[in-house]
């Protein structure tokens, strides 16, 4: 008996959760649309998310300034460091902009490394499965 | 999928990089063919390439020298033994020399590593009637920042000018000294809509026009209207 009751309160709260949720979120039609782009590294050692991440930074700084980089609202999401794959997350009319930063970068703290856009997905789900099914 | 090759690619005689590591990276970023053109005043030792790898990396020699009489003497010395010749542009006496000379294949960076040479409208029309391909060398893009990659877009972007004007050939290369530094060709068509050149320009610069400067497309047209 008591677990029934307990059970009935948390899905309660879960319901309530889930309202609020949605209450707080952004409605669909005023979220801005992005593009995810699954990315390789190959380097001289290994790459840390952080070091990275200023890289990438820094490169769309240097190439399209402060209103460019604020434009392409540029995010890691993800990069594993032993399979050298990434996601990026940046506005969907920026992709071609994206790409040609991410071309220019050629070292991270002396490490020679190169990049390449391998895949662009929609949504951060469709780049996971494109990076299980790569590697 | 059109095939894209890369025809300025610097290994090992030259840098550490053995060529079969250059080949392994560049068939996996998608590319049908790539041209090791290393420096001939620098090679310490021929480059010997496997038979295997022989229908993808192709061979060529990238002239350095600083005087004309030296260009022409090794642009005689080098032709017709190997496939693909280019010369090390930069100054404006060597571009001259090079583009008006119909035995050349490829005028690399033409405004030179940094940015510092120019090319004129007459120097392109020459370009055009020999049929010797100017090079966008992305690598200068890649390693340089502020006001030297502003300098480096701007003059390719007049040199873009003059090549639409005129129809000269255009191909955009890496001039790749180690692995680290060979992009993918998507990645050179992005690269190339910096300096304001269009998609499918670049594509037919990385896949139509080096393979028509491997077979001499341009050249046997000459040789026809002499004849």
């Amino acid at each position: 008996m008591k677990n029934a009751k307990c059970k009935v309160q948390k899905s309660k709260y879960q319901f309530v959760f889930y309202i609020l949720h949605f209450a707080l979120l952004l409605p669909p039609s005023l979220r801005e649309r992005k593009r995810y782009l699954v990315f390789e590294v190959i380097s001289e050692r290994e790459i840390d998310k952080r070091e990275l991440l200023e890289e990438i930074r820094d490169s769309i700084y240097s190439l399209y300034g402060d209103v460019g980089a604020s434009e392409s609202r540029i995010w890691l999401i993800d990069y594993d460091k032993k399979k050298d794959v990434g996601i990026l997350r940046c506005a969907h009319n920026k992709v071609e902009e994206v790409r040609a930063a991410l071309a220019c970068i050629h070292s991270v703290n002396e490490a020679r490394i190169g990049m390449r856009v391998i895949k662009i997905a929609g949504t951060i789900k469709g780049a996971t499965r494109l990076i299980e099914k790569s590697v | 999928m059109p095939n894209f090759f890369d025809l300025n690619v610097h290994a090992y005689p030259e840098t550490d990089v053995p060529v079969e590591d250059m080949y392994r990276i560049a068939k996996r970023y998608g590319y049908t063919g790539i041209a090791i053109t290393n420096h001939d005043d620098t090679e310490k030792g021929k480059e010997i390439l496997p038979p295997s790898i022989s229908t993808f990396v192709f061979r060529g020699v990238e002239i350095r020298t600083k005087s004309v009489s030296e260009l022409k003497r090794k642009i005689k010395l080098h032709y017709g033994e190997v496939p693909l010749l280019a010369v090390h542009g930069g100054s404006e006496v060597i571009n001259e020399a090079a583009l008006k000379d119909s035995r050349v294949d490829i005028l690399a960076h033409p405004c030179g590593e940094k940015g510092e040479g120019e090319l004129s409208h007459v120097l392109v029309r020459y370009a055009a009637k020999n049929g010797v391909a100017i090079d966008f060398n992305l690598n200068a893009i890649i390693h340089s920042r502020r006001s030297d990659r502003a300098r480096i877009l701007w003059k390719m972007r007049e040199n873009l000018k003059l090549v639409r004007k005129y129809k000269a050939p255009a191909i955009i290369s890496s001039n790749a000294r180690f692995i680290y530094d060979l992009r993918a060709p998507r990645e050179m068509i992005a690269l190339a809509s910096l300096f304001g050149m269009k998609k499918d320009e670049a594509i037919h610069a990385l896949s139509a026009i080096p393979e028509g400067v491997l077979e001499h497309k341009w050249k046997k047209k000459t040789e026809v209207e002499i004849i």
